[in-house]
């Protein structure tokens, strides 16, 4: 295997476990060293039932699970994964690994009749089998069995599989370092996704890196309620938690939605020492927080409360330390990360003890995208750190232009190279060659992971995000690509023009991102007009189409939109006249956002 | 919405007032008999205001409500009924 990890782990800190062959491996290895350990826990919602896996229940069912996918495909086909939260997905998941078959995480579609990438993910990787529970395509959900219709598309139940360890188990041939584990879609518009080709060499690599950034040993107790199929729940929670031997807790996303509260006391019965997600958890948290529903819990025991998936704001973090100080909860246990799927996952984070950093910078020069400090109290904004490269990862700012590296302090494209960038997407050569193959001007034949996010790297090398070079809308962690939103717009009523409207977020008093439709009406239907109408269908579609509510939908008059002269949409400055309120409505005048 | 038993016109008055906020409209422009989809909920916002409602109402509700009872109307007659028993 790669050395590179060894080159700059700290003295001490590798463990056999960098010597694992394949994901298989590591859990073969666990199942062996610690049978009776639980390794998976699923906390239900009211009335339902705990479920938990050891590591050699988990083995045992994963193995013949596999053994039955194995009679029905061959190496390398893929197999989507629809599960609703609970363990299946992870018995599923392993049993793919086992069997060679390439796993697709997706999400459950959420509603008959609405639109996700489902189709498109099925039309881009041609899968040969669908595996879930039967009660999910029969009972819970009919309208999936619909969708999941595709000739050729056999399906395979994961709970009418019985693990008989008496009989002799087929013999599956073991996967190799270099083999494909599983694309992980979660790039590209919902038309056109683009699956992340994960590698268990990606996946063992990330994992390694993860621990020793997290400090993470076989007691690290993981609770997580991020969803399994999103990267953030997969490879930070579910598999970073079996990588080092140690438990996860997992809970249903729509539980910690519900009940946030409920995270907190799992982690403190638990004792976990891990448990993170997007930067709204915390906020949810701090909303919620009722000192009489969590009496008695101590978080002395977090360690590493990580936050990532969507902008890390430092307020967020200042109110979840001192709102849960009394229950122990120790601030340096906050940790900013950073990372997508095209990195498998993690690309920079701190270090375990080693609270965030924080840097005030004038707001004025970084809207031209340069660092400054701040002018006076007005002018500051304050920076949250993301934390440092990774052991073994290299990571440089790039003018995206002239692809000339800059120095610190400097703000520009972030690009990362390392054993955990995964080759490219799925059967998409193009993407794969502008995204994953970039190189400097400075020469040298290191192929560099293009994020598309922009940055700056600090003189003690803490990177921190300034913004994206694509229009790219993050609310609570889920991407949405603002060309999907606008065609959705654009299509639920003739009297809106096509290609002359835009979608984008701005953050709402409590700092987070709120959708903002900016529409033209076409010339002809000015006259008699129910905008009230018109503003119910679009925000109805967005809610239909994208589970996403529109804070805000202003239609404004034809030619209004700002173009580029060759006709390109400019969301970004169009997002600056609407804050300033120099939008021309269509029929009104104009309203000025209102923030509070 | 104070009262230890609300009435169903304070349950809708609530639900309206929470969803102008929500959705930054003047409450008057929302109309109780419009549907949840209609004003464009999605279902993080759903989940918050059957939270809000269960802390308010002392009842214990699932997010699935809003789909049997689809308008501020609908549910609130729900409701009522439900916290006068």
């Amino acid at each position: 295997m790669s050395n590179a990890i060894t080159e700059f782990a700290p003295q001490g800190e590798l463990t056999d476990q960098s010597r694992f062959s394949s994901f298989v491996d590591v859990l073969r290895h666990h199942a062996a060293q610690y049978p009776n350990n639980p390794a998976y826990i699923f906390l239900p919602e009211r009335g339902g039932e705990r479920l938990s896996l050891t590591f050699d229940e988990l083995y045992a069912r994963a193995e013949a699970f596999a053994g039955r996918l194995a009679e029905q495909s061959q190496i390398g086909d893929r197999a989507l994964l629809l599960f609703s939260p609970g363990l299946d997905f992870i018995v599923a998941f392993f049993a793919c690994l086992i069997a060679g078959v390439i796993a697709v995480p997706i999400m459950v579609p959420r509603r008959a009749g609405s639109r996700d990438a489902s189709a498109a993910i099925l039309a881009d990787c041609s899968p040969r089998l669908v595996l879930t529970r039967r009660d999910l395509l029969t009972a819970a959900r009919p309208d999936l069995a619909q969708r999941f219709q595709a000739n050729s598309l056999e399906r395979l139940f994961v709970d009418s599989c019985a693990t008989d360890t008496s009989k002799l188990r087929p013999s599956l041939p073991a996967p190799g370092w270099d083999d494909i584990a599983f694309l992980q879609y979660t790039s590209g518009s919902t038309s056109a996704p683009k699956g992340v080709v994960v590698k268990h060499c990606n996946l063992i690599e990330n994992s390694e890196m993860i621990r020793i950034a997290f400090g993470n040993t076989e007691r690290s107790t993981h609770v997580s309620w991020v969803p399994l199929y999103h990267d953030m729940g997969l490879i930070l929670n579910a598999l970073q938690s079996l990588y080092v031997g140690a438990l996860c807790v997992v809970m249903a996303p729509v539980a910690f939605m519900q009940r946030p509260l409920s995270w907190l006391r799992a982690i403190h019965e638990y004792r976990a020492e891990v448990a993170g997600g997007p930067n709204f958890a915390f906020d949810l948290c701090v909303r919620r927080y009722r000192p009489e529903e969590l009496q008695g819990v101590d978080l002395s025991c977090w360690k590493v409360a990580f936050n990532g998936a969507e902008p890390v704001r430092a307020n967020t973090m200042e109110r979840f330390a001192s709102t849960f100080a009394p229950h122990g909860f120790d601030p340096r246990s906050l940790q900013p990360a950073y990372g997508m799927a095209e990195a498998t996952l993690l690309i920079s984070a701190g270090r375990r003890g080693i609270g965030p950093k924080t840097r005030g910078v004038s707001r004025e020069a970084l809207q031209r995208n340069q660092i400054a400090a701040p002018a006076q109290g007005q002018d500051c904004q304050i920076l949250v750190g993301c934390g440092r490269q990774l052991p073994g990862e290299r990571l440089v700012i790039v003018d995206p232009e002239t692809r000339i590296p800059l120095g610190s302090g400097l703000i520009g494209e972030i690009w990362v190279a390392g054993p955990h960038i995964a080759e490219g997407y799925w059967r998409n050569p193009e993407a794969t060659s502008s995204v994953f193959k970039a190189r400097t001007m400075s020469g040298g034949i290191q192929y560099w992971l293009r994020t598309g996010d922009l940055g700056f790297l600090s003189e003690d090398g803490e990177l921190y995000i300034t913004g994206r070079i694509k229009d790219l809308i993050i609310i609570r962690g889920t991407n949405h690509y603002p060309q999907d939103i606008e065609e959705t717009v654009q299509n639920c009523h003739l009297a809106l023009r096509r290609h002359c409207g835009v979608a984008f977020s701005v953050p709402d008093q409590n700092d987070e991102e709120q959708l903002v439709i900016v529409q033209e009406i076409e010339r002809t239907f000015r006259r008699g007009l129910a905008i009230d109408e018109i503003i119910a269908s679009i925000r109805e579609a967005i809610a239909r189409e994208h589970e996403l509510t529109a804070r805000e939908v202003v239609l404004i008059r034809t030619g209004s939109l700002p173009k580029t002269t060759s006709g390109k949409l400019q969301r970004q400055l169009t997002r600056q006249m609407f804050l300033a309120g120099s939008l021309l409505p269509a029929l009104e005048p104009p309203i000025p956002f209102n923030r509070g | 919405m104070q009262a230890e038993n609300p009435s169903e016109a304070a349950i809708r008055d609530w639900c309206t007032e929470y969803l102008a906020r929500t959705l930054d409209l003047p409450a008057q422009t929302i109309d109780p008999q419009t549907t949840f989809a209609r004003l464009g909920l999605d279902s993080a916002n759903s989940v918050f205001l059957i939270v809000e409602l269960e802390d308010r109402l002392g009842l214990e509700l699932t997010p699935d409500l809003l789909f049997e009872y689809p308008t501020i109307c609908a549910l609130a007659h729900h409701l009522a009924e439900c916290v006068g028993r």
